[in-house]
């Protein structure tokens, strides 16, 4: 294990990449306009709100905890943006700094309570997130709000560049995370609070101020993925992503993150993302039905762990 | 540990036992009041809506609220609604809860034109007047449960041709355009489909998609994208409601054809009217949504008073008016 690190990583890169090829391809044989450019440049447009859930759903499921209140977060934070910017007129800086102070407090409640009371994480995050979706829909009176053109900046496409704001600033959270994680002492304890907290405890490492940072980072990334998804939408809806915690975590689980903590990696939670939305993107090239949309979804999602099971058992085996 | 239980069960004993207290009262007059008594007791109405998070069923619950207010002396109303529009069992739960609380008439929109079917029978053999609105129950299996209940609201087909009549005047014979439909399952949403098909086949405008977006503007963003990128003839995009209208918008800019693709949508909630004035969005259709639970309330009301009237209760059709940049100026 100690000696092999980098090869190991580089595998799982080239097995996602596999699997994202493998999609590409069968769809651009089965649909018409699939294989252009224009595709490419939207599926990157859509998926920064996922991937910056999906980040933050990295590092809590790496610290062995988990966050299903990011979806509601997401929305409420986008209320807060949509409510100050057309009830009170407030400016776009000012409105998105409280917006992303909102995803920071929602975090940071989830957890003081988890971390702090010692309280499971799947059910103080499952009452943020009816504490956030209530939220969300008491500050917009469950009106969507339509913002329009000064929040259209962030979405929209670069002149020149194809790709929007949204997308450098989550492919940069990406980045950073995936940093933070393999290169600083911060990512280091992460990963050790995840595989044996009372270890990382007695060798003298105060944890709660390490497992609480996460959950406020997550919070912090699903305000940011708020911000992004009211810009490309041009509104702020209080229904908006409605279970997106799962694909988040199906994202990050097809990357390799494991539920049970101590093993993860953002760039491959990425990949997951992208794997996930170019199936949704190619499934909806082909105009699938419902019911099948969701049928091949889930049977990806099972196959690209499965996968990764395998080659996993195979690579114990080789050592 | 034990303790702590016991401490839990201090707390909530009283509260059960209030609660049950306070339903037993309510719920023997509600019953009297059903067979002689209803001229002296005010009859009691309960709405049952689908989500109340949608801003369209909470515009109707509200004005469903502000008639009962004006009309304070005539009934009491009770509003309750389900946190998700797919969840059948709730609102099932939600029938059953109002028989048992003694209500004299139940004003529902159901969340599945099917499976709400057998609770409504089981509300009507209670003696309770039974008013469906906004989302029909499907015929055939209220032949089969052998019951008729009255349906108050708009004919939404009619609602989408209009809507699809006024797209094609803007469009050219032999044009494309792509459909994002409702929840397939939602007769509405069926009935929305087949307003905008008959619409675009009168014109010969070919529609070459048409996918069910499931009423959401995120899932509406990413599929109209794609239909953008597949079929890039498309001409418009005929949303089968307002949020698919606004994911619908968003899609169109990004892909850069903002004022090449028209769009229309359903339903008319505000957020829509901003786009109608800016041009992003041609036209919605409005079925007066704050009227419609009223409509049903009367309805139910009027079947109350005159109880004969209950085995051959009529369907009573509410108007659909079109919303375009036009109507709003004025």
């Amino acid at each position: 294990m100690k000696k092999l690190p980098i090869p190991r990583s580089l595998l799982q890169y080239a097995g996602l990449l596999g699997v994202l090829l493998l999609l590409v391809v069968v769809f651009s044989l089965a649909s018409r306009n699939f294989l252009r450019a224009k595709t490419f440049t939207t599926i990157a447009n859509q998926i920064p709100d996922l991937t910056c859930v999906a980040v933050g759903m990295t590092l809590v499921l790496i610290i062995g905890g988990i966050d299903l209140s990011v979806g509601a977060v997401l929305a409420v934070s986008s209320a807060v943006l949509g409510v100050l910017m057309t009830d009170y007129q407030w400016s776009l800086e000012a409105a998105t700094g409280l917006c992303l102070l909102t995803g920071c407090l929602c975090g940071l409640f989830n957890g003081l309570v988890s971390v702090g009371m010692r309280v499971p994480s799947f059910i103080v995050t499952l009452g943020m997130l009816e504490i956030a979706r209530g939220g969300a829909k008491l500050l917009t009176g469950s009106q969507t709000k339509y913002i329009g053109r000064p929040i259209e900046a962030i979405g929209e496409p670069l002149a020149g560049l194809a790709v929007s704001p949204a997308f450098l600033l989550s492919v940069s959270a990406v980045v950073v995370a995936q940093f933070v994680l393999t290169r600083t002492v911060f990512g280091r304890y992460c990963l050790a609070i995840g595989s044996n907290a009372e270890a990382v405890r007695m060798s003298g490492i105060r944890v709660a101020p390490y497992s609480i940072s996460v959950f406020v980072i997550s919070g912090l990334l699903a305000g940011v993925a708020g911000l992004i998804q009211t810009s490309r939408l041009s509104s702020a809806d209080p229904n908006a992503a409605v279970g997106l915690e799962l694909p988040a975590i199906a994202a990050c689980v097809i990357g390799g993150t494991s539920l049970m903590g101590g093993r993860g990696n953002v760039v491959n939670s990425f990949l997951g993302v992208l794997i996930i939305r170019v199936l949704q993107t190619g499934l909806a090239h082909l105009g699938t039905t419902d019911a099948m949309k969701q049928v091949i979804t889930g049977g990806v999602i099972v196959a690209a762990v499965l996968f990764d099971a395998i080659r996993r058992c195979w690579d114990d085996a080789g050592e | 540990m034990p303790a702590c239980r016991l401490k839990w069960l201090c707390v909530l004993a009283p509260l059960v036992i209030a609660g049950c207290g306070a339903s037993t009262p309510d719920a023997t007059p509600g019953a009297e009041s059903s067979s002689d008594a209803a001229s002296t007791k005010k009859p009691r109405v309960a709405l049952i809506m689908k989500s109340l998070a949608n801003e369209f069923f909470s515009t109707m619950a509200a004005g469903a609220e502000s008639h009962q207010k004006e009309h304070s002396g005539e009934y009491e109303l009770i509003v309750n609604g389900i946190k998700d529009e797919r969840d059948l069992s709730r609102q099932v739960a939600l029938v059953e809860e109002m028989v048992a609380a003694g209500v004299d008439a139940i004003v529902i929109a159901p969340a599945d034109s099917r499976a709400l079917v057998p609770a409504l029978r089981r509300a009507q053999d209670a003696g309770v007047v039974v008013v469906n609105i906004d989302n029909r129950l499907d015929a055939e299996v209220l032949q089969q449960e052998d019951v008729s209940i009255p349906f108050v609201g708009p004919d939404n087909q009619a609602g989408a041709k209009k809507v699809g009549d006024y797209l094609a005047t803007k469009l050219l014979k032999g044009d494309s355009v792509a459909v994002l439909e409702g929840i397939r399952t939602s007769f509405n949403g069926t009935q929305r489909r087949l307003g905008f098909e008959a619409a675009m086949k009168n014109a010969s405008i070919s529609i070459v998609d048409s996918q069910s977006a499931e009423w959401e503007m995120s899932i509406a963003n990413t599929i109209a994208a794609a239909m953008l990128s597949e079929h890039p003839e498309i001409k418009a995009i005929l949303a089968a409601n307002d949020s698919m209208a606004l994911g619908a918008v968003a899609a169109v800019k990004a892909a850069d054809r903002a004022g090449k693709v028209q769009i229309v949508g359903f339903d008319n909630i505000s957020a829509v009217q901003q786009a109608i004035r800016d041009g992003a969005i041609l036209a919605t259709a409005d079925q007066h949504g704050d009227q419609l639970a009223v409509f049903g309330i009367e309805a139910a009301l009027k079947l109350l008073a005159d109880p004969s009237a209950v085995a051959v209760a009529d369907d009573v059709e509410t108007p659909v008016d079109l919303i375009t940049a036009e109507s709003l100026g004025e």
